[in-house]
């Protein structure tokens, strides 16, 4: 029993844990309140979580070369107010919509991944910066949107791109299902199957070794960025096809919850290490908890804002693991020599 | 010699880079130099600076606090709860309580940071997330109102026609700078930076040097929200949001490298100046919230980039 334990907690493998964490979440949640187990909920689960998702994968890139990218939230707004912008103002068809919107945050992306690469400045600062420049110009451009009484979105070509459900008429799988699914296969094969992929670690775990064996390290960076940037920026397409709704402040304070989950999937921020299942597994851990702190609260007098606190604590809780599973290793590695 | 040349040199360009934007606002605008301007600006910034220069000493040290502003709202909002119960707690022991939230918040993240060697930024970053959400757990998400003599008197209060904000930002800056230049501590903080492993083999207790660090990082902060609570007559969980940012920003505009190891108080300074003396000349003369973001966002890549392509020139040479 003890050392079943003991190899959750110092194994590095810690999608075991993370599995086992969720399900205690989710009995947790179906003993304390009387709705969250049921199907209705679960879709509701599901139906939220499309746009964090998919911007994990994005950050999860930037973390893997060894970064990390603080704007993604602020390209998710600004997509979010350019769709809008697009398809009322301009008058955009829905597939030049989605190009354009995904093409604008791979130039976000690349803006962030030509200052860090080519100017050499920290990755934190450059996103802090660029975090603040993107939402001021989200906020610029919403005046103009505001001002014509155009934020809502009724199209429902549009809609459908990210409320349709497959079938059509029993509605068993949502289609943003489907987008996560193939998003996070993609990059799974990405990673983990092609040299590109091989490379993003190998740069990741040593820039130095990397560059020594004849790796463009800041080509692999660059993608990595401007890939983030074309994921949270479709991530901000699928959410306000969702809400039908763009505004300017849409994934304000995403960003924070994002590390969090990225950090707790497992994913080491000095890099070279991670994989997506971990990342898709801290993300539904973060979804139930959003999901069933707001069952919790009609229980019982529990505020539903202890949810941030509870986010802040799992986030320390899981480097903190990890601190200590490091210095557990390396103690290990020591006396065995 | 060399180091104390280029040191006052970056500062002199930064006070020279001041003095022509205080020269260029007033042309823009005939408010910018009236008493009630200046003293506005001054107050204004003397909340976020007190703050930055704290900051200051943690950047050094290469650490770093994002937990700045989550700490300033969660101080205004247990301050102004303390008040508003039936039988309140005298004024002196209810601000005390206020520092000693921060306080307690810069040990828990010195603790983190130093006996569990937890990256600093996620950290904070973790902090910031507890903070904020205990700030609206305790407030209910509502805004509490405070009128009460005293914290209206440290906020708007004025010794000599001088605000009380400005003397306790200047005495700050000259505590710490005392402390940071002329002290023991100053050189560990500075060795610390350099090369941390060095500073440990030259017998330097790194970890109780950085707890001290981050509590008085806390105890800044919250003494931000209570000239904050002052000046706003309320404490609310949204207090701070992204001061951070501008905290962050008017540190590294004063030539304090994230690398760790260089900078200084004056630097700092006038970094906090800097900005105030920017978005207040830029909003006087009719330029607009969001693009004040904006500038805000370039005028940090910009002073960035500037120190690492010198930087990178001088090792070059």
């Amino acid at each position: 029993m003890k050392a079943w334990l003991k190899s959750l907690v110092y194994s590095d493998d810690i999608v075991g844990a993370l599995t086992i964490f969720l399900i205690i979440l989710v009995v947790f949640f179906s003993l304390m309140t009387p709705h969250f187990f049921s199907m209705n909920n679960f879709y509701s689960i599901i139906g939220n979580i499309p746009a964090m998702a998919i911007l994990c994968l994005g950050l999860t890139y930037v973390v893997l070369v060894g970064d990390l990218d603080l704007s993604l939230g602020s390209i998710l707004g600004i997509t979010a107010i350019l769709a809008v912008f697009f398809f009322k103002v301009m008058g955009f068809p829905l597939w030049l919509n989605l190009l354009s919107c995904v093409f604008i945050g791979g130039l976000f992306g690349a803006l962030n991944g030509v200052i860090v690469t080519k100017i050499g400045i920290n990755s934190i600062i450059t996103t802090l910066g660029t975090m603040a420049l993107i939402r001021g110009l989200t906020y610029w451009i919403a005046m103009d949107v505001d001002a014509m009484q155009v934020g809502r979105i009724t199209d429902p070509a549009f809609l459908n791109f990210g409320r349709y459900y497959f079938p059509e008429d029993s509605r068993l799988i949502p289609i943003t299902l489907v987008y996560i699914c193939i998003l996070y296969v993609a990059s799974y094969i990405f990673l983990n199957h092609t040299s590109f992929g091989r490379k993003i670690y190998a740069v990741g775990s040593n820039e130095a070794t990397a560059r020594l064996a004849g790796i463009n390290v800041k080509r692999v960076k660059l993608v990595c960025y401007i890939l983030a940037g074309m994921l949270s920026a479709f991530g901000g397409l699928v959410l306000v096809a969702q809400l039908g709704l763009g505004e300017a402040y849409t994934g304000q304070n995403m960003i924070l919850e994002v590390v969090t989950a990225v950090v707790l999937g497992g994913v080491l921020l000095t890099g070279g290490k991670g994989r997506l299942t971990g990342v898709i597994i801290a993300v539904l851990i973060l979804g139930v908890i959003r999901n069933g702190m707001v069952h919790l609260e009609q229980v019982t007098d529990i505020s539903f804002y202890w949810r941030d606190v509870a986010k802040g604590v799992i986030l320390l809780l899981a480097i903190g693991l990890y601190s200590v599973r490091k210095s557990f290793n390396a103690k290990r590695l020591r006396t065995r020599q | 010699m060399k180091a104390i040349g280029f040191k006052l040199n970056t500062t002199a360009s930064l006070f020279i880079f001041l003095a022509c934007l205080i020269v260029l606002f007033s042309f823009t605008s005939e408010h910018f130099l009236s008493y009630y301007n200046i003293t506005s600006l001054l107050t204004n910034i003397s909340y976020s600076g007190i703050a930055a220069i704290v900051l200051t000493l943690i950047i050094i040290s290469r650490g770093l606090d994002i937990s700045i502003g989550g700490v300033i709202g969660l101080t205004t909002v247990v301050i102004a709860t303390l008040y508003s119960q039936n039988d309140p707690l005298p004024t002196w022991l209810i601000l005390l309580i206020g520092l000693g939230v921060g306080a307690i918040v810069g040990m828990i993240n010195g603790w983190c940071i130093t006996a569990l060697d937890m990256d600093p930024i996620i950290t904070t970053l973790g902090a910031m997330a507890i903070t904020r959400g205990l700030a609206y757990v305790i407030s209910d998400s509502q805004s509490i109102l405070m009128f009460e003599d005293t914290t209206d008197y440290i906020s708007n209060g004025a010794i000599f026609f001088i605000p009380i904000p400005i003397i306790i930002f200047l005495i700050t800056a000259l505590v710490f700078s005392i402390l940071l230049h002329k002290s023991k501590f100053g050189r560990a903080v500075y060795a610390i930076g350099a090369n941390e492993i060095s500073a440990e083999f030259s017998g330097i207790s790194i970890k109780s040097k950085k707890m001290i660090l981050y509590i008085l990082s806390g105890i800044a902060a919250s003494l931000s929200g209570i000239i904050l609570i002052g000046q706003t007559s309320v404490g609310m969980p949204q207090h701070g949001l992204g001061t951070e940012l501008e905290v962050i920003t008017a540190v590294l505009l004063g030539g304090t490298a994230l690398s760790g190891g260089k900078g200084t108080i004056y630097g700092t300074v006038a970094g906090v100046l800097i900005l105030g003396v920017l978005f207040n000349g830029l909003t006087i003369s009719g330029v607009r919230y969001v693009h004040l973001q904006i500038f805000q966002g370039i005028l940090l890549l910009v002073a960035v980039a500037t120190y690492e392509i010198k930087t990178r020139n001088e090792v070059a040479r």
